[in-house]
């Protein structure tokens, strides 16, 4: 519980913090009307040659890619800015003040920042959700609904726990920017369902970098497409994922040297 | 002897750090091939320090201070060893631990940059789980401690590097730590406000019993607040004790003080003279003939008075940490 107010007063510091700088909110607004108009132009292309594409249908297929927008928002505002602080702090060694709290570390690292501008983007993806969604033919149900929750909030720890696993390489490989950056090219594959993909990229985008059970599933769930062994399957994936993640966690913290000695 | 607050036995802490030629090439190779050579930071340190006792940590830069002081903070895992605070093994970083002390570093700031201290502050009553009443209390004691008024109010980056470590202490103690681990407190701070941070630590050691280890490199600092001080120097611990005794066992070299009944004469031949003031001279003299010169000069010369004074600590750790690693 007083984890949580923890939580919760670093989420309020960090938009104090960020309110200064309003000039990033119409910098975001515009970068993600430039997201948004580009994918809609490639869907129209796209569904111009054909009606169906593996099965998806051009407003199921927008959908999908609003649970892509906004599931990235998710990213760019948690827990990107607080992986980048991260790999800074091990560079430079400032990870001993987090270190010396008597709170948990992990929870510590993961929400002393955030970048309030960037939920222009959550809130641009839930709008294409439900432009999508209302020209689904398909009516959705309850179950659907709440299926959609939890393959979202499954979808997000497993980003999370990507990005964490990916982030504490740096205790041992100093500089990390790079893979991270590599992430934001793979994420784009997100914008389309991973069964269009060939087996290979299939698993690698499902299991190794976990966008297909991000994006996908969650998209299925409101689809209707959803088997419920799969949500029973992401649900053990996600547990297993987030207790690897804090073992390995743990495990870089012993390799933390603290920059200067 | 009651517990020691600080246990540490045979403590070292070795690390790796990887190692290439300069150049092209040997950065080529060094992709495929990391060469690492053991850097032997703390090397089977042991000491202990009692409750309330404030204990300088003297060495050159590298010595292994702050490496040893991150790990009784729990920073740092130690190679080999052992290290307990308060009964606790630091590295564990168990949270009654945690909560009992603190570390304090002078050139690392932990308050948020852009809003004011007391926001931070706040965050830290949290995570400490301080009780309301306790952590008013214990912050408006130390703002009137520290004389830090409204500053509180200001964003951290307005405040001067002075007023900031002020402000940072502030938030550094909020949860009335037992153990105080500072790191050049003073840094690059000016005298007037050395003195500040100098008399505020002395007076939170007296009020709340805290134990404190301290390294600086002002040596008024230590002057002025440790009787006690350990010398650690290529990892080793060279002294531990006394303030007072270092100079016995470090110095040199003593400084007779003459005043001479007829001045004048010509004192050259009893040892360096760094000071000739009419009938006023001071003679540096290596310290084992300290006594026999003295002597002599009361047999040979009208003296009126005589002092022996022992060489500024400045000097005596310069002459500590000009010694070679031992082997």
């Amino acid at each position: 519980m007083s984890s949580l107010r923890v939580g919760w007063l670093f989420l309020r510091m960090g938009v104090i913090n960020e309110l200064q700088y309003r000039v990033n909110f119409f910098v975001q607004l515009l970068q993600s009307l430039i997201q948004v108009g580009t994918a809609l132009v490639m869907l129209e292309l796209v569904y111009s040659h054909t009606n169906a594409l593996n099965g998806w249908t051009q407003p199921e297929l927008l959908s999908l890619i609003g649970v892509q927008v906004l599931l990235g928002g998710f990213i760019h505002t948690f827990i990107q800015p607080n992986m980048q602080q991260l790999m800074q702090d091990v560079q430079q060694g400032t990870l001993d003040y987090a270190l010396t709290k008597p709170e948990d570390a992990q929870l510590l690292i993961s929400v002393r920042m955030v970048r309030i501008w960037q939920v222009v983007e959550i809130v641009s993806g839930v709008i294409l959700l439900f432009v999508g969604l209302a020209g689904v033919e398909n009516s959705i149900g309850v179950g659907d609904a709440i299926a959609f929750g939890i393959a979202l909030l499954i979808g997000g720890v497993l980003v999370y726990c990507f990005w964490l696993v990916m982030t504490t390489g740096a205790f041992w490989v100093v500089r990390m920017e790079n893979v991270l950056e590599l992430f934001e090219g793979i994420y784009q594959t997100g914008r389309w369902p991973v069964t269009v993909y060939p087996g290979w990229l299939r698993y690698s985008v499902t299991f190794l970098v976990p966008i297909g059970f991000a994006v996908t599933v969650p998209a299925e769930a409101l689809t209707s497409r959803l088997q419920w062994p799969t949500l029973v399957f992401a649900l053990g994936f996600g547990c297993a994922a987030f207790a690897f993640t804090r073992w390995f966690w743990h495990f870089g913290l012993r390799h933390y040297s603290g920059a200067s000695a | 002897m009651p517990d020691p607050v600080v246990h540490v036995a045979e403590l070292t802490k070795i690390y790796k750090v990887p190692e290439r030629e300069a150049g092209l090439r040997a950065a080529a190779k060094a992709l495929f091939k990391r060469q690492t050579r053991d850097v032997r930071a703390v090397e089977a340190i042991s000491f202990d320090i009692g409750p309330g006792e404030i204990v300088g940590f003297l060495g050159p830069n590298g010595a292994g201070k702050t490496t040893t002081l991150k790990m009784l903070a729990g920073l740092l895992y130690p190679t080999s060893g052992e290290a307990r605070v308060l009964g606790h093994i630091p590295s564990k970083r168990e949270r009654e631990y945690l909560r009992r002390m603190t570390m304090v570093m002078g050139n690392r700031n932990q308050l948020q940059w852009d809003i004011p201290a007391l926001d931070s502050f706040e965050l830290n009553r949290a995570i400490y789980r301080l009780q309301r009443d306790d952590y008013l209390a214990m912050r408006d004691e130390l703002v009137e401690l520290l004389d830090v008024g409204d500053l509180v109010r200001k964003p951290v980056r307005n405040l001067s590097l002075g007023e900031r470590m002020k402000v940072e202490i502030v938030g550094a103690l909020l949860h009335r730590p037992q153990v105080l681990f500072l790191d050049e407190p003073t840094i690059g701070l000016d005298v007037t406000m050395q003195k500040r941070i100098r008399t505020f630590i002395d007076e939170y050691n007296r009020r709340h019993g805290a134990t404190v280890l301290l390294t600086s490199h002002y040596m008024a600092d230590v002057e002025a607040l440790c009787k006690r001080v350990i010398v650690i120097h290529h990892g080793r611990i060279l002294f531990d004790g006394a303030l007072a005794a270092l100079a016995d066992e470090f110095a040199a070299y003593k400084t007779i003080g003459v005043v001479l009944e007829n001045g004048g004469a010509p004192l050259d031949a009893y040892g360096e003279v760094v000071l000739n003031e009419g009938d006023r001279v001071s003679i540096r003299v290596p310290k084992a003939e300290t006594s026999r010169v003295a002597a002599r000069l009361l047999a040979e010369h009208e003296v009126l008075d005589l002092t022996i004074e022992e060489p500024p600590i400045e000097d005596v750790i310069e002459s500590v940490f000009a010694q070679p690693a031992a082997q």
